[in-house]
């Protein structure tokens, strides 16, 4: 992508909350769930395909106050489409820096706050995530029963233990 | 039974059908024995907040079936669940898969898997998995003078308060294989408590040995992506159930740290909610 093309914030199959200086953002595809920043959340609501990094950058700094560079928006945009919020995965061109120097540069640079994604991946059964009974060893076997005590046996009053 | 596997519906000629949180469930069974127990098991399972009714729509239709071997069969809208020859075992898997179910459906209602005591009018909710020591740390915050509200579940109403589900706390124990008993809360000196509160303090904690308390605090945001694991109708309900989680912890402190021993982390959690609720009261 060059900075004539913008970015796409991912509409279908995401739930939307926002809270207090956050925004959060349910993945109905992945079952993951992700907490957006303040900075984030304004780099993803400013990706409607029509805004280049650029001006992306210009409109977080009106809304933020504080100087935002393209590296800024890059560093939204790196984690957005890792996290597949993005229409299409993009790869962020941090000219040769890798994110962690990127990321070293902005903090000691910015006023704004440095834009985080975090995420977490939700079991799939809401059975297998919280019980750990079964009837056969098969069901103890199940990815989101391996946080129970055996992976392999369902003893004698139904439980995935010794 | 058909070649599939499946319950032939000719052969479940006993039926009732339960209301529990807005769910309807249609539960048949292949012998008035059978229907019997189901029956029971659903009663307790949801702590008698159900009703039988006599003719209505289903919205999820659960199948009981014995083979002539003696293999009790479970299938759900049609589908098999599970199968096992010993009936208490097959029983308790139902009680649980019932629950969750209505859980997971339940209409105006937002359940997640969490211990819950009342302290001051407010709730501690401490969302967990399985096996991470929650209903120990709820015996002992009763046992220090919380109110139970449940180890099990914090069931959330659309203004996000706490409703109490207070079945007896579920100890586990070892006797040569891991086995469950009920104790009653009253037992540990435990209040029940009984109307609905608003969230005070999300404790997102495991016990591990030779942990030493020192929680981080959560944004909102951070505090509800950590609950969504634990929160039942993610999937069904998603946006409902975000908008009730926002509106629950929009006031709550929430904390995330491993814990050392139940007893004394009781204690020192009760102490900073105190110190908490007289500080929040003066600023």
């Amino acid at each position: 992508m060059n900075n004539s093309q913008g970015p796409i914030a991912r509409k279908n199959g995401l739930v939307v909350q926002e809270v207090p200086d956050e925004v959060l953002v349910y993945d109905l595809e992945t079952n993951k769930a992700h907490c957006l920043n303040q900075s984030a959340a304004m780099i993803w609501r400013s990706c409607d395909g029509k805004n280049s990094v650029s001006e992306i950058a210009k409109l977080v700094e009106e809304q933020a106050g504080g100087k935002v560079t393209e590296d800024f928006v890059w560093l939204a945009i790196d984690q957005l489409s890792e996290n597949n919020l993005l229409e299409q995965q993009i790869a962020a061109n941090f000219a040769g820096q890798s994110r962690r120097e990127v990321i070293k540069k902005i903090g000691l640079a910015s006023m704004v706050a440095i834009p985080v994604i975090a995420s977490l991946v939700a079991p799939q059964s809401a059975l297998a995530a919280q019980s750990c009974n079964c009837n056969n060893p098969g069901q103890c076997n199940t990815p989101p029963n391996a946080q129970c005590l055996s992976t392999t046996n369902c003893n004698g009053v139904g439980i995935c233990a010794p | 039974m058909s070649e599939n596997g499946l319950i032939s519906h000719t052969a479940l000629g006993f039926e009732f059908i339960l209301e529990s949180y807005g769910v309807r469930v249609g539960i048949k069974a292949s012998s008035r024995e059978l229907l019997n127990k189901a029956e029971q098991t659903a009663t307790k399972a949801l702590l008698g907040k159900l009703e039988i009714i006599d003719f209505a729509e289903v919205d999820h239709s659960f199948s009981i079936f014995e083979d002539p071997a003696g293999t009790i069969f479970l299938d759900l809208n049609g589908e098999r669940i599970t199968n096992d020859s010993v009936e208490q075992r097959f029983f308790r898997f139902f009680d649980s898969f019932l629950r969750i179910t209505i859980a997971e459906h339940a209409r105006g209602r937002v359940f997640i898997h969490a211990g819950v005591v009342g302290w001051r009018d407010k709730a501690v909710v401490i969302p967990a998995n399985s096996f991470r020591g929650k209903t120990t740390v709820v015996a002992e915050l009763v046992r220090n003078g919380a109110e139970y509200y449940s180890d099990e579940y914090a069931i959330l109403d659309s203004d996000g308060l706490v409703h109490a589900f207070p079945r007896d706390l579920t100890m586990r124990y070892f006797d040569g294989e891991v086995r469950e008993r009920a104790v009653a809360p009253q037992s540990v000196g435990g209040k029940i408590g009984s109307k609905p509160i608003p969230i005070g303090m999300v404790l997102l904690t495991e016990y591990a040995e030779n942990a030493v308390w020192n929680p981080q605090k959560l944004t909102v945001g951070q505090g509800i992506i950590e609950m969504i694991p634990h929160t039942i109708p993610r999937r069904f309900n998603t946006e409902f159930s975000l908008k009730v989680l926002n509106r629950a912890v929009s006031d709550a402190i929430i904390l995330k740290s491993p814990r050392g021993e139940a007893a004394d982390f009781a204690i020192e959690i009760l102490n900073f909610f105190d110190n908490y609720l007289n500080l929040a009261r003066i600023t």
